[in-house]
């Protein structure tokens, strides 16, 4: 299994994935305020809600067991210099550019509620990045936990402001003003959109809109007017009364709240696909067929961990979600996946839903490919089930996957359940993907299906949808090829 | 106290921003401590004989209140 390389970028300290464990070194400069932070108010009670990931020091003999353990990094063999603390482990890890505009505005919130929380206890966020953040179901959870640090009193700056607004309020801006998908963003650069590169999209009276002279517009021109070479500039700037210095931080902080609160995704965004379940080709009998179909299927493997491949709007997410699984839904649609968000949020249900194209999966991506994982590095062998429902025409034609190929890789996904959804070349919709190419599907039949599905799965059952050119099939993976 | 500066990239244009609103907050923050003065100042000059004054006008005005929703009761009935 894939195994991220450990972080960096954080002088006081590192964290690395080992053997299940997620464990974190502290330098020895740094452990007493790291310490200190996970004794404070804020730290506790976010760490009793859920958002902020519990953590605890490895006593001296576990300390010494893991100096035994071929394969961790140097520094954790021999940490007599600082100390080693583990985390709980969140269980499907995801990325900023895997998330729909709902989620990156979440993980902003919760940036933003830790900063000002944290200023209360004496401490201050030295990093402002969507990469703390990892969702739990549909909950954030920031897992950075080295990111505090005992502030300055008299510090009236936020050094990692205009990494916020890089990453967090610039790229929801740009996704909502100019519908800019945040997975570009986010596959392009690890630290978010520059102010100049916004600025090079505005209009000339955009350019004065208030949201976008704060954000855009006045830092550009300042980069522009401003001496690069003048180090004078971040000189720390210390005040003399600590009570004045927080109030301008509180005041920074709520203005930075009212800025992601206006960009806050708003909730019935259409796309070509948000309105499938309204217009789909099924009549009523053919989809209570499929969703009692599905629904038998989760009953009777009871899959602890389920993948829905092109979710759409979640409707069978929901009912594995229902069915008490931990449920990862994909789809490359992000008003889709943003709908899941909310609905597994308002009905508190364990889905953890992903913009993500099946066909180009996310890359791995960061320093030597190291820093994020592949989506099919985390993801294979990571469920118990898997639902394809409505989507081998999509890859079979639009984007021209083999149907072995699509087998193969369910195959790889799933440790046990495979629920698939068969559509005849004569399907409506299937035609209408096609566009006039139907000889290339002509020989394409249940039956070649059912053979194609052979060497890796056994047919536990299949059902015609009265009224259709559909098949669902419930396959168990088969031990070994 | 130790203090580990941030190593993120602070900006150049968006650092002198924030600099700058900063320098507005903060003398905001001095308006309105200033403002907290006079009012604080003006209360302990003024503010000592008047606060029973203030207590029993609430009272008769809340009594008032109630005899007046007494009446319109009485009235409806």
């Amino acid at each position: 299994m894939f195994q991220p390389a450990p972080s960096f970028r954080d002088p006081s300290g590192c964290c690395c994935f080992f053997r299940g464990r997620v464990l974190r070194f502290v330098a020895a400069d740094a452990v007493a305020g790291f310490e200190q932070f996970l004794q404070t108010n804020c730290a506790r009670q976010f760490i009793a809600g859920k958002q902020f990931v519990a953590t605890r020091r490895l006593n001296e003999s576990e300390t010494a067991a893991l100096r035994t353990e071929p394969g961790l990094p140097p520094i954790f063999s021999a940490p007599a210099a600082g100390a080693v603390f583990e985390h709980v482990r969140i269980p499907f890890p995801s990325y900023p550019h895997e998330w729909p505009p709902e989620m990156l505005w979440a993980a902003g919130r919760l940036t933003l509620e830790l900063a000002q929380a944290a200023l209360a206890d004496g401490f201050g966020l030295k990093d402002a990045t969507p990469h703390n953040v990892l969702f739990r179901g549909s909950e954030p959870v920031f897992i950075d936990a080295l990111s505090f640090e005992r502030r300055n009193p008299g510090d009236p700056i936020w050094l990692p402001e205009a990494q916020f607004v890089r990453t967090f309020l610039l790229p929801l801006l740009a996704n909502r003003r100019w519908g800019l998908p945040l997975a570009g963003l986010f596959t392009a650069s690890r630290d978010g959109i520059e102010p100049e590169e916004v600025y090079r999209f505005c209009g000339p009276l955009e350019k004065f809109k208030p949201r976008m002279l704060s954000l855009v517009s006045i830092p550009t021109w300042l980069t522009r007017k401003a001496n690069p070479d003048n180090q004078r500039i971040y000189q720390p700037q210390l005040l003399a009364n600590p009570e004045k210095a927080r109030f301008i931080l509180e005041s920074l902080f709520r203005r930075l709240a009212r800025s992601l609160d206006s960009l806050r995704p708003a909730a019935q965004q259409k796309s070509v696909w948000s309105d499938y379940m309204a217009t789909h080709s099924y009549d009523d009998p053919a989809f209570v067929a499929k969703e009692k179909f599905v629904t038998e299927a989760l009953r009777e493997f009871k899959p602890a961990r389920v993948l829905d491949a092109g979710a759409n709007t979640g409707h069978f997410s929901v009912l594995a979600a229902q069915a008490g699984a931990a449920v990862v839904a994909v789809d490359l649609d992000a008003a889709c996946t943003g709908a899941i968000w909310r609905r597994a949020r308002d009905q508190k249900l364990d889905i953890l839903p992903l913009v993500l194209d099946l066909a180009r999966p996310s890359p791995a991506l960061g320093w030597r490919n190291g820093e994020c994982s592949s989506f099919l590095d985390r993801a294979i062998g990571a469920f118990d089930g898997v639902l394809m429902l409505a989507l081998i025409h999509h890859l079979l034609v639009t984007e021209r996957i083999p149907l072995e190929e699509i087998l193969r890789l369910a195959y790889e996904l799933t440790n046990s359940l495979l629920v698939i959804e068969f559509i005849e070349p004569r399907d409506d919709m299937f035609r209408r993907l096609t566009r006039g190419r139907d000889h290339l599907h002509a020989a394409l039949e249940a039956k070649g299906f059912e053979s194609a599905c052979a060497p890796y799965f056994e047919i536990v059952r299949s059902l015609a949808l009265p009224g259709t050119q559909r098949r669902m099939y419930c396959l168990k993976k088969k031990s070994a090829t | 106290m130790t203090i580990v500066l941030a190593y993120v990239d602070p900006g150049l244009g968006a650092l002198l921003w924030q600099s700058t609103i900063a320098a507005i907050v903060g003398f905001v923050f001095y308006l309105n401590k200033t403002r907290r003065w006079i009012v604080s100042t003006i209360q302990k000059i003024f503010g000592r004989g008047r606060k029973p004054e203030a207590a029993s006008t609430k009272i008769t005005v809340s009594s008032e209140s109630l005899a007046t929703k007494v009446e319109r009761k009485t009235e409806v009935r």
